[in-house]
């Protein structure tokens, strides 16, 4: 059970990351991004090739960062900025672009079988818990999905981006006019997509598929934690990482429900989510 | 102002007036060119393809319906074409009831559950509901990927029709001659009831709704109950399509709710044209002449539709009819002033 619930914090953590991504840009662009999660896919793959090539799990992560970066910059110029006047539909058609492709070049570089990347050396053990033995770099999943989270609101809550892009959620057109320039936002928000994508190799297999599968989970979090909050973001990140890891093994056939029905409960109870007051 | 006062402002013409006579010329021209082109297509190729592009163009006029009526963009119209299927196929597969009642329901059920869904999720504005509609596509079509024991799981299984249909012979809706018949003469009724419809109150109120929900709920208007029921209007339609698909086809898998399907639904609208009430279908048969075409190509086909994608949506906006459209009009007064 312990065990359970520590794997459900995995993929919590997992999607506690990307969620934020999005949240962060819907508050700066009012947009959503939906090869958001492709992004995480190709964080994976870049990773995985690397690593595998090197054999250097290490090597792996901190090329994949650099990557998504670029990408970040890249994607940012040519697709965020451009189409800010738009209707914000126009940039959801244009990701959705993006994803497909994106996972089409995936497939046809590393073909669409699931791949499987070892954890590091120093991670590939197990610990014990309370007398049942965990893996070591499970563990480091959820720590480094901790540290995220607690970096990215002392970051909010401290810095001078944080302020702006806070500034941003709450009122994009004044902060626009106060001359506010959060560009550096997106090329962190595309990174660290890359890099829970990265970390998550060894723990999800590799397809051309992930991206996709959780984003759907993703999205899922940002709307019942209501479109825009940070917080929210987190508590339901928490409950569908965990709805899900619960699916996954007492119910397979209805996995995928369960978030979904929660969802649609929440948005019946609170049409703007746990933390939305207006969407 | 009183709310009669505010609803005949908001509609130019009366409501309920009468068409044009020309859109009964129109409705009669477009039922005989469906009638006479298996004749003079004789190419069963062709046919085949013809009758696909015209399935789709339904299903995407299900979801330019709810893009042009509500403002709501769809990412997961597949859930209603593949529960369509799923509600033909297994009933026959465990011989719950007669084939008719179960064409009826593949029909019914999908409209009644995106009415309640609709009711949830249509107070969701703009993106966020897109963001929705592809976890309920998704949701339905891992249901049937891992609910092996009801659905039979990826491969999917073939549906045992009974000779006939409604006295019809079942071999009828699957030649692709007379498929292409039947279905073409769905598209432009639904096309037809789609144009009637933007004429009546209601038509006009979830306009209203769609340009500025706020300001119509402030002048007293309902604003959840028409909009999901414009979303089950546009199921209803996704869901006649999925009807065709599987009697044509007597086959169902989670094929039929995958993702990629409701992708290309949107898109074949959004290359259309979402503004015109016949562009998602003009977008259909686009598409699937266009992934003919293709042919080799097709292996990168998510690429292709996802650059088609982008590119129509930066510098098509109108899409291809509305491109059609702009060009006619061009034309049009050119013409009239050299006739004098």
């Amino acid at each position: 059970m312990l065990l359970q619930t520590l794997n459900g914090l995995v993929y919590g953590g997992l999607l506690y990351i990307l969620a934020v991504g999005l949240v962060l840009i819907f508050g700066l662009r009012r947009v959503v991004n939906f090869a958001h999660g492709s992004l995480f896919m190709v964080g994976a793959y870049v990773g995985y090739a690397i690593a595998t090539h090197f054999g250097n799990f290490w090597l792996g992560l901190v090329v994949s960062v650099v990557v998504l970066a670029v990408l970040g910059v890249f994607l940012d110029a040519v697709v965020f900025r451009p189409l800010q006047r738009e209707d914000p539909i126009v940039t959801v058609l244009v990701t959705f672009g993006i994803l497909l492709v994106l996972e089409d070049a995936v497939r046809t570089i590393w073909g669409k079988d699931f791949l499987s990347l070892k954890p590091p050396a120093a991670l590939a053990g197990t610990v014990q818990i309370l007398g049942e033995s965990f893996p070591t770099y499970r563990l480091f999943v959820i720590a480094l999905a901790a540290a995220v989270a607690i970096g990215l609101s002392l970051w909010l809550r401290m810095s001078r981006i944080g302020l702006f892009v806070r500034a941003s959620s709450v009122d994009r057109t004044t902060t626009a006019i106060l001359g506010v320039n959060t560009d550096r936002v997106s090329v962190l928000v595309v990174a660290a997509a890359g890099v829970s994508g990265r970390v998550s190799a060894p723990v999800l297999a590799l397809s051309p598929c992930m991206g996709r599968l959780i984003l759907i989970d993703s999205f899922i979090v940002v709307v019942v934690g209501g479109l825009g909050s940070f917080s929210g973001a987190f508590f339901a990140a928490l409950i569908i990482g965990q709805l899900h890891n619960f699916g996954v093994v007492y119910l397979p056939w209805a996995a995928t429900m369960i978030p979904f029905l929660l969802m649609v409960g929440i948005l019946i109870w609170r049409p703007s989510g746990f933390a939305g007051q207006h969407v | 102002m009183s709310r009669q006062a505010e609803s005949s402002a908001l509609a130019a013409a009366p409501p309920g007036a009468a068409p044009a006579r020309w859109t009964w010329s129109v409705l009669a021209a477009a039922l005989a060119a469906g009638a006479l082109l298996p004749q003079v297509v004789t190419s069963t190729l062709a046919i085949t393809l013809l009758t696909q592009a015209v399935i789709g163009g339904i299903l995407a006029t299900a979801v330019g319906l709810l893009i042009r009526q509500a403002g709501l963009v769809s990412f997961g119209h597949a859930a209603f074409f593949g529960l369509a299927g799923y509600f033909i196929a297994l009933p026959a597969r465990h011989g719950l009831w007669p084939a008719e009642v179960s064409i009826v329901l593949a029909v019914a059920a999908p409209t009644l559950l995106a009415f309640l869904l609709g009711l949830v999720i249509v107070r969701i504005p703009g993106v966020a509901f897109s963001m929705l509609t592809l976890a309920i596509g998704q949701a339905f079509h891992e249901f049937a990927l891992r609910a092996r024991e009801i659905t039979g799981g990826e491969d999917g299984f073939a549906i045992s029709l009974p000779r006939a249909l409604y006295g019809v012979p079942t071999e009828i809706f699957q030649r692709p001659q007379s498929m292409f018949v039947i279905a073409w003469v769905a598209l432009v009724v639904i096309l037809f009831g789609l144009h009637l419809l933007t004429r009546t109150r209601f038509g006009r109120v979830t306009a209203a709704i769609r340009e500025n929900e706020e300001r119509a709920r402030f002048l007293g208007y309902q604003t959840v109950v028409p909009r999901a029921l414009v979303f089950a209007l546009s199921a209803l339609i996704g869901a006649v399509a999925g009807t065709l698909f599987a009697l044509y086809n007597a086959f169902v898998s989670p094929e039929m709710l995958h993702w990629s399907l409701s992708g290309s639904a949107l898109i074949m609208a959004i290359v259309g044209g979402t503004k015109l009430l016949w562009g998602p279908a003009l977008g259909g048969v686009v598409f699937f002449f266009f992934k003919d075409l293709a042919g080799d190509l097709t292996e990168h086909w998510p690429a292709m539709i996802g650059l088609t994608l982008i590119v129509v949506t930066v510098a098509l906006p109108l899409g291809i009819g509305g491109a059609l459209v702009r060009l006619l009009q061009r034309l049009r007064p050119a013409g009239g002033r050299t006739h004098g």
